[in-house]
């Protein structure tokens, strides 16, 4: 109990669901606990794959663990999850993705029916994306220990020398392109969710983004500033942690975002902002104005990125913030958020 | 007060005595309790949604009314706002 | 969506801030109790388009920010203790208590569940039989019939490990509270579309008529909100005082019988302390004796509360539309919606969330 500190509860002293977000609590945790001690240059580069140089080969490093409940949702299940999330972080930073490692923990008492369906389903992921799994690792935890499944992928790939996006070459002038209709992934999610209860057309999107940056880097080549998968935290967070990279200012058009009905009326229900939910088969890409045209066409041209389009663009105003421009003709802040969503009444 | 939704019901049934059914917002489906809108509502009707009850039958002749006169409203603006311009 | 896009139409929404502009005189002072209309005008930036037409003053319409911090104590008490599954609406979660929040609390070990409908709580506790299941009842009149049947529900099939800590609050003698207070500069009300909805706008015409002031009952879309200022603005340069309906597809003078009665049956009047602003008497919800089994206060002995409120949260002044967040001296500093000192900082619905979200850029830029 407190009576005379004016600031209660500023510091929470244990780990928080939030600290998993991909939001504000997500990024102090990493800033704050483990960029110090582990502390060098690659690693402070942030982005969602290292690159180190190897006789002369950038290699390309990236590491995820997965944790989705429930463990099967429309669309997918933690098996081509787990694929897919890592291969994309790989081919974000406009690598090849060659080679995976898992590792596996196990609870006592999970269903031979269900792991098997897992296991397929990665091995028919690694297969579509062509990368191999070459070592792995399987533990077990007593009952309780481990929500079923968790599962941790390492991805190993080769990145050319003429193509490298990278968060912080996002520049004022570029325009911010979507690979196709957001938040599919966290409403389809919801929808599988005990508690919540409601039945959404919404597939998770899961899928792995290889082909759509072949496609890009094939037409517009080295143009490609930036490239992100919007994951947990949706495009709002993504696009703040490339504001701040880059020191840029964002701005969106409302009209122009393209969410599907379902998830817009699931987000209604619920009380969400369809731009932080997340998304597993999605890009945002960072390219020049001028080449902005032939970019969207070349993600249009494979079926993932159908419903590509132009969202936004770069300016040199108010660096490091996102802000949407409404239809009235308003603009308001898009903050990354402290923590998850949540749903509400009010 | 606030979080409350437009959405059609799809299907009435009764759990246990309670009439509750299943009402689609734009493609989203919830089981929803219709006790306080019972006698009003049928399916094809539209229903306010709050925290998984009805509680208001959406009047949809008043609602075509409302958004009628406002957009009457915006487009007589439109027409003043052009005869501002016109030289 | 259907009744719902149709009132986001940004050409009908520009021709009502034209005609809202041209029809007033001079500056009139408007309020918003709700929180889902402060949620609306901020993230559409209606305030900032119509400034010298209108200043909106955001009132206590967000029942998370009002809520009483003794009920927040008493909740982040129960959903301690190792026997109960705490539900509650997502909104409540990150509330601050005296000490601490129900996030926090789940992190210690407690078990916490969100819910979107007070019947899914009740479903809960008939799955976990071995459990105690605490349903948090918050809200306004909207909320009240649903947590009321779900307390009937449980009386009519015999659940017995079930309760809820209720903790709500009514909108007119909040808005009778603000008009008696020698500060109150508001000259006209918008009234909470979906309030009216269950409880019709007979209660507020005695209001409108002796303090003299324009209320409309009012929806929540941007088109809903500018008709609403509209037909408010109007009154005042006529010089009227009645209480209008702009949400004529959804509330009658009535409201929705078959829910209040409900309401009256399983809750009372009692006297509640409002969260920033102080008690009020008549303006809350508890729960009536014949239900006392569902009464988690009387059925669970919650001893040793000691509230305290951060000194240096103007919570109480914001809600009385007396402070602008951003004039707080802890706005946007030592609290923010990561750390927030009071309730409307955590509330997706509360004015300095709403302004910390929506409205940094104005005064960045």
């Amino acid at each position: 109990m407190t009576t005379t500190c004016p600031i209660p509860i500023a510091t929470a002293e244990r780990v928080q669901l939030g600290h998993g977000s991909g939001g504000k609590m997500s990024a102090a945790l990493v800033r704050e606990r483990f960029l110090p001690l582990f502390r060098n240059d690659i690693l402070g580069q942030l982005g969602d794959a290292a690159i180190v140089d190897v006789a002369g080969q950038s290699l390309a490093i990236s590491t995820d663990t997965f944790v989705v409940q429930p463990l099967e949702f429309p669309g997918g299940n933690i098996g081509s999850l787990a694929v897919h999330g890592t291969v994309n972080d790989l081919a974000m930073m406009g690598a090849q993705p060659c080679w995976l490692s898992a590792g596996f923990v196990l609870e006592e008492g999970l269903s031979f029916d269900v792991l098997d369906r897992v296991v397929q389903s990665m091995a028919d992921a690694a297969r579509e994306a062509r990368v191999l799994l070459v070592a792995g690792d399987t533990k077990v935890v007593e009952r309780g220990k481990a929500d079923g499944i968790f599962i941790n992928t390492t991805g190993v790939g080769l990145r050319p020398a003429d193509f490298s996006p990278a968060p912080a070459r996002a520049q004022p002038g570029d325009a911010v392109i979507v690979s196709g209709p957001i938040g599919r992934h966290g409403i389809a999610i919801m929808t599988a969710r005990e508690g919540l209860a409601f039945e959404a057309e919404v597939t998770s999107d899961s899928a792995a983004l290889t082909p759509l940056v072949n496609a890009l880097r094939e037409r517009v080549g080295d143009a490609v500033h930036t490239l992100r998968d919007p994951t947990r935290g949706g495009v709002a967070s993504t696009l703040n942690e490339i504001a701040a990279a880059a020191g840029i200012g964002i701005v969106l058009e409302e009209h122009l975002l393209p969410i599907p009905g379902p998830v817009a009326a699931a987000c209604e229900m619920l009380g969400f902002d369809p731009l932080y939910v997340a998304n597993e088969g999605l890009l945002v890409a960072f390219v020049p104005d001028a080449q902005a045209d032939d970019a969207v066409h070349a993600l249009r041209s494979h079926p993932l990125g159908r419903a590509a389009t132009r969202i936004g663009r770069c300016v040199r105003e108010h660096p490091g913030m996102v802000v949407l421009s409404t239809g009235i003709g308003g603009t308001r802040v898009v903050d990354m958020l402290p923590g998850d969503q949540l749903p509400r009444i009010c | 007060m606030c979080l409350g939704i437009p959405g059609r019901i799809v299907e009435v049934h009764d759990t246990q005595g309670l009439p509750m059914g299943v009402v689609d917002f734009g493609g989203v489906r919830r089981e929803v309790c219709l006790a306080y809108v019972a006698d009003q509502i049928k399916p094809g009707d539209y229903a306010i949604v709050h925290v998984g009850f009805a509680i208001s039958k959406v009047d949809e002749k008043e609602a075509k009314r409302t958004f009628e006169v406002l957009r009457e409203m915006s487009q007589l603006d439109e027409l003043e706002w052009m005869q501002d311009l016109t030289p | 969506m259907k009744y719902l896009s149709e009132y986001r139409d940004p050409k009908v929404a520009r021709g009502l801030i034209a005609e809202i502009k041209r029809a007033a005189t001079r500056r009139w002072v408007l309020m918003e109790v709700c929180g889902g209309q402060t949620h609306t005008i901020v993230k559409q930036g209606l305030d900032e388009l119509l400034d010298d037409a209108v200043e909106m003053v955001h009132g206590p319409g967000c029942p998370v920010c009002v809520t009483p911090l003794e009920q927040i104590d008493k909740a982040l008490a129960l959903a301690s203790r190792p026997d109960v599954i705490f539900t509650s609406f997502g909104d409540m979660l990150r509330v601050p208590g005296s000490d601490c929040d129900l996030l926090q609390v789940r992190a210690r070990g407690g078990t916490v569940r969100i819910v979107y409908s007070p019947l899914d709580a009740l479903e809960l506790a008939r799955k976990n039989p071995d459990n105690e299941v605490v349903f948090f009842a918050v809200g306004f009149e909207t909320t009240a019939p649903a947590n009321a049947m779900a307390v009937w529900r449980a009386k009519e099939l015999g659940v017995k490990n079930f309760s809820v800590l209720v903790s709500h609050v009514t909108v007119p003698p909040a808005m009778v509270a603000l008009l008696e207070s020698p500060v109150n500069r508001v000259q006209g009300f918008l009234a909470a579309g979906h309030v009216c909805t269950i409880m019709g706008w007979t209660e507020y015409e005695p209001i409108a008529a002796k303090y003299k002031v324009p209320i409309v009952v009012t929806g929540f879309e941007p088109l809903d909100i500018l008709e609403g200022m509209l037909l408010a603005v109007r009154q005042l340069e006529e010089g009227r005082h009645e209480v209008e309906n702009q949400y004529v597809r959804s509330v009658r003078r009535d409201g929705n019988q078959p829910a209040q009665d409900l309401v009256s049956r399983v809750f009372e009047l009692v006297d509640r302390n409002w969260r920033g602003i102080g008690p009020i008497p008549r303006s809350g919800l508890g729960v009536r004796a014949e239900f006392a089994d569902f009464d988690a206060e009387r059925r669970f002995a919650l001893e040793g509360i000691h509230t305290a409120e951060p000194e240096i949260c103007r919570a109480g002044d914001v809600l009385r539309g007396v402070l602008k967040p951003f004039d707080c001296p802890a706005f946007g500093t030592m609290c923010t919606p990561e750390h927030p000192l009071g309730a409307p900082m955590v509330s997706s619905e509360g004015a300095c969330a709403a302004y910390y979200n929506y409205g940094r850029f104005r005064s960045a830029v």
